[in-house]
């Protein structure tokens, strides 16, 4: 249950991205399936910690990426948000991860006239 | 006139971990100068880090230091100094991982200079999940894996056990209790990892332990 600290350092770096503290219609973030973050949880901790930093009631959107794979055997590359199917190519775990921890705050959108 | 939505956009595009990452490449930075080689163990609470770190102090002895992350108590810390290594604690109190602040701020307490002090060993608290997005500035991601826990936990955990350089499987004394299947266990974690090294252990018995030793210690001289 690190989301609560998560959602700390995200206002922290919203802050520090604005200069000011205005109200927020939306916050979006991407996270990877191997970042180790609950999405669910990251939720539930930022809508609290956003107001209570001043930034309002911002809508927290998701965007969840697959992780990307090359298979060891057949060189396919493929795309997976879990780790219990093979290549779809030829089937084989062997494999080698390229991407799937990223864990970024995209962009914010300001609410109407809080600038 | 611009689109109101375009001008209400700010474009931040800023990783969330940039401020430990920061203090992980301090950490780094400190340590390599001081010719250290630093560890950080990762398993669920009761796998047996501090039983491993144990044996490894007495192979050891002071040419290791041990950082203890823990929830509460010193005790495993004065477990560490019993088996004969510097050992320095930090009381998360209630956090379920460590940081790299935390790490920065234990070195400063920590006594980095003796002529003999080569290799730094960190227990992370007993987490599967979360320290795994922490860089504390390691130089070798060890994950431990006892086999009570069970032969499907690799994939269950990816985030962890596709970021180690070291999978110890320890218990190995109870395997014949068990239905535990290593080689599984094994395939699953190269199936993340291709390049990860394996040690099957018993911090118990000492069964493996002296292998895995002996590669730490090939590995920074």
């Amino acid at each position: 249950m690190h989301e609560l600290s998560l959602a700390t350092d995200m206002t922290r770096i919203i802050g520090n991205a604005l200069g000011r503290k205005v109200l927020l219609d939306r916050v979006n973030i991407t996270i990877g399936p191997l970042s180790g973050i609950s999405p669910e949880s990251l939720r539930f901790c930022f809508t609290e910690v956003a107001r209570m930093a001043g930034f309002g009631e911002p809508e927290l959107v998701i965007n969840l990426t697959r992780a990307k794979l090359i298979c060891l055997e057949c060189n396919t590359e493929y795309e997976a948000k879990d780790f219990y199917q093979g290549c779809p190519g030829c089937g084989s775990i062997s494999r080698r991860i390229l991407s799937g921890r990223e864990f970024t705050v995209d962009s914010v959108e300001l609410e109407e006239g809080s600038d | 006139m611009c689109d109101d939505t375009i001008e209400r956009k700010v474009d931040i595009t800023t990783s969330v971990m940039n401020k430990n990452d920061r203090f992980a490449a301090e950490n780094r930075k400190l340590l390599s100068e001081k010719g250290i080689y630093t560890l950080n163990l990762i398993s669920s609470p009761g796998a047996g880090k501090t039983t491993v770190l144990e044996s490894m102090a007495r192979f050891f002895g002071s040419r290791m230091a041990v950082i203890e992350g823990d929830v509460q108590t010193r005790r495993d810390a004065e477990r560490i100094e019993k088996a004969g290594c510097q050992a320095w604690q930090i009381e998360t109190g209630g956090a379920c991982h460590l940081d790299a602040h935390a790490v920065n701020h234990a070195l400063d307490h920590m006594d980095l200079d003796p002529s003999e002090l080569e290799l730094l060993a960190i227990e992370n608290v007993g987490n599967l999940i979360c320290p795994s997005g922490y860089d504390l500035g390691e130089d070798m991601r060890i994950g431990l894996l006892s086999v009570p826990e069970g032969d499907d936990k690799i994939l269950k955990y990816p985030s962890l056990f596709s970021s180690i350089n070291v999978l110890i499987i320890n218990k190995m004394d109870l395997i014949p209790h068990l239905d535990f299947d290593v080689d599984r266990a094994i395939e699953e974690c190269r199936s993340l990892n291709p390049d990860v090294q394996v040690f099957t252990v018993s911090a118990r018995t000492g069964e493996g332990i002296e292998e895995f030793c002996t590669f730490v210690e090939s590995s920074y001289s």
